[in-house]
């Protein structure tokens, strides 16, 4: 077990060599706990395979440099790093059966055959019910949700310093989707080994990651909690990207205590918050709890629904409409009359503003003191 | 299978159009065969019989002379080739496994190492370096080649001197032994495409998790991907093999001694022998030379060649069947010939 840190990362693919061209990792420095699991979550292309095949060993960064436990591993190869990895195609050996898959590691580093059988034990053990079957079968017999756990076995039978993961559910079915992710939760609790988690589903990330990672164009945005990240995002990258649905975004315009929409309508600001605020143009946004609906018209400005969602499963209801040329998603009640047009305010204590220009954030509602 | 759909096949421009797939397969098949026909009921004829004109179809009178002859040659015979039949048969082993044992490793790795350890820029600029050599015919660079088998590593006809002094450069003479046919064939373009078009096909994560465990890259060729290339490996292994054994120009021009000759040499001296001495009917042969004379007298003429013809196939022909399933599988993933 150890903690990761990264110190100025630096990495360039070499098709991107040309001049003008975007590292796949610009300049990254973060670190990742003793025992802790972190989510990466970002676009595609963002570079988030890209950081955990630098962990990895498997590319060297260009610049910058990478330590476990405080010890510098940058010029080390993948194979004397002692981690585990795991792969979006599972990346089995197809030649070998499942224990065969284990037990390359064992017949690489010469251990005994005792050894080697003590562990393929305890990981079996580990791995719960039924997983002795899986390995002595071929690797083409086994369903994709086989060939994970035996990928997560073979990662776990050496007992490793890291755990990286590539998106290690992607390829499954929704329904087994969910269910390995909670096995995978509870064996990583389990064992408390420092992992990174790359996925492009947030929700995943939201339930892996005890922090969460959030990059773009090979940047890390931000690196926090998921509270953290909800709450006060850095800017409006991060916004749009955390929550479901996503957050509305408005371009607006301050006048005094005036926010004049590009459609002409506004609202009227609270003093304090106002205040905080430089004039002219901003963006102002809003997560689907964050409105203040009303079926009569009071401070508010008509939205015109399109439809009503209803979500009998959560409880919930989503009107969505168009307001000042942005999509609204505002969250109702469940019981919410069929109607054509609501009006809705921000919560301003609620509600977040982002730079126009460069999307840093305002003004953000900060985390609830829930205790 | 799939030239056809399964739904449908009963309708009559259908059918006329499989029959008449069918023939034409069954004519290219015939058209393949009928010259091993010949070979093999030539091989059965009495002497006189394998240089009837017009030819016979089958052998009037089978006899098993003509094997007998080939296995046992008799002193006349000795007089066309200097050796042993079985010392050529050797020597074909003996360049063919060298062959293989040489090229089939220099080939499979640089192929891997093209595909999967060399990244952008590099990976492309070995790879046409490597195809590069498929560019020029073999027959361009035989005489460079066979330069260089005798001033190795100067492919000139004399070693040059060393500037400023009269003695020459040193170089090695490869000529005239076995490492002239071997070393050439250690790398082999075609069968680097092979091996690159497999390893491509391969991905990466396998690769990158093997080292995760610990694999040197060594190691990972060895116990993971080798494993995983048998039929890849048994196509180029085979056209390794077939090429070697039945190459012709190459040894005729760096092999002079008939010690080390390989079989094709051998039958080749010996198809010269008969040709030149007009072997259209016996008694012109009779009246020409008195060697070959002498053979035919025992019974040996054509029947004898097609005979060592056939020994001289039937490695090859032995070899695919080891190999037939793994081609097949080859031919699949490939789309080869």
């Amino acid at each position: 077990m150890s903690s990761v840190q990264l110190e100025n990362v630096v990495k360039y693919y070499d098709s991107a060599l040309l001049p003008g061209a975007a590292p796949a990792l610009d300049h990254i420095t973060l670190e990742i706990r003793d025992g802790e699991t972190v989510s990466v979550v970002g676009p595609s292309g963002c570079g988030k395979s890209t950081l955990l095949k630098t962990i990895a060993g498997l590319e060297r960064p260009d610049a910058g440099r990478i330590f476990y436990n405080q010890t510098e591993v940058t010029q080390i190869p993948t194979q004397e790093r002692g981690i585990g990895m795991i792969f979006q195609d599972y990346a089995l050996y197809p030649n070998r059966e499942g224990q065969g898959n284990l037990s390359y590691y064992f017949e690489v580093r010469k251990k005994t055959e005792e050894e080697k059988q003590q562990r393929l034990k305890e990981t079996a053990e580990m791995m719960g019910i039924g997983f002795d079957l899986l390995l002595s079968r071929q690797v083409d017999t086994l369903s994709g949700g086989e060939r994970q756990r035996v990928g997560i076995a073979r990662c776990i039978v050496r007992d490793p310093n890291v755990f990286l993961m590539d998106e290690p559910i992607s390829n499954l079915d929704a329904k087994l989707r969910e269910r390995t992710r909670v096995e995978m939760r509870r064996l990583l609790s389990k064992f408390g080994i420092t992992t990174l988690y790359v996925t492009h589903d947030q929700q995943e990330a939201i339930f892996m990651g005890d922090r969460i990672i959030v990059m773009r164009a090979g940047r890390v945005e931000q690196f926090d909690s998921f509270d953290a990240l909800y709450y006060t995002p850095a800017n409006l990258f991060v916004a749009s990207l955390i929550g479901t649905p996503p957050i509305s975004v408005l371009p607006a315009e301050r006048d005094g205590l005036t926010l004049r929409l590009h459609s002409g309508d506004s609202w009227t600001l609270p003093e304090a918050l106002a205040h905080t605020l430089p004039p002219g143009r901003l963006r102002l946004a809003v997560r689907p709890e964050g409105w203040l609906v009303a079926l009569q018209p009071g401070d508010g400005l008509a939205l015109n629904v399109t439809h009503i969602e209803r979500l009998y499963t959560e409880r919930a209801a989503f009107a969505h409409g168009q307001l000042g040329g942005a999509a609204i998603n505002a969250l109702v009640p469940l019981d919410f009359p069929d109607t054509r047009q609501v009006f809705l305010q921000p919560d301003w204590e609620r509600s977040y503003v982002f730079h126009a220009d460069n999307e840093s954030a305002l003004h953000v509602p900060g985390v609830p003191d829930l205790f | 299978m799939s030239l056809f759909p399964v739904v449908g096949r009963k309708q009559p421009r259908l059918r006329v159009a499989w029959w008449v797939i069918v023939a034409l397969l069954c004519l290219g098949i015939f058209m393949h065969l009928i010259p091993f026909f010949i070979m093999i009921s030539t091989s059965f004829k009495p002497a006189s019989e394998a240089m009837a004109m017009p030819p016979t179809l089958f052998p009037r009178e089978p006899t098993l002379a003509g094997w007998e002859l080939a296995f046992n040659m008799t002193a006349s015979a000795r007089s066309l080739i200097s050796q042993p039949l079985s010392q050529y048969f050797i020597n074909s082993v003996i360049m063919t496994v060298g062959t293989l044992l040489l090229s089939i490793p220099i080939t499979s790795m640089s192929a891997y190492a093209c595909s999967k350890l060399l990244k952008g820029r590099s990976a492309r600029y070995w790879f046409f370096f490597f195809i590069g050599t498929l560019m020029l015919p073999g027959i361009v660079t035989l005489i460079p080649s066979y330069l260089l088998t005798r001033n190795f590593p100067f492919p000139l006809p004399v070693a040059p001197t060393i500037p400023g002094t009269e003695t020459p450069f040193p170089t090695i003479r490869i000529w005239n032994t076995f490492w002239a046919v071997i070393l050439p064939a250690g790398f082999s373009a075609g069968n680097f495409l092979l091996f690159k078009g497999f390893f491509d096909s391969i991905p990466d994560s396998i690769i990158n998790a093997a080292r995760v465990d610990g694999g040197s890259e060594f190691n990972i060729f060895r116990r993971i991907v080798l494993p995983m290339s048998v039929p890849v490996f048994a196509v180029t292994i085979y056209f390794q093999f077939s090429g070697t054994w039945e190459s012709y120009l190459w040894p005729l021009v760096v092999i002079q001694d008939s010690s080390i000759a390989p079989l094709t040499l051998a039958v080749r001296r010996l198809v010269d022998a008969f040709t030149y001495a007009g072997t259209t009917n016996a008694q012109t042969a009779l009246g020409q030379s008195a060697n070959v004379s002498n053979l035919v007298n025992q019974g040996l003429s054509w029947n004898g060649l097609m005979v060592l013809g056939l020994l001289q196939a039937i490695p090859v022909f032995l070899f695919f069947i080891v190999v037939r399933e793994y081609l097949l599988k080859g031919v699949r993933i490939q789309g080869l010939k």
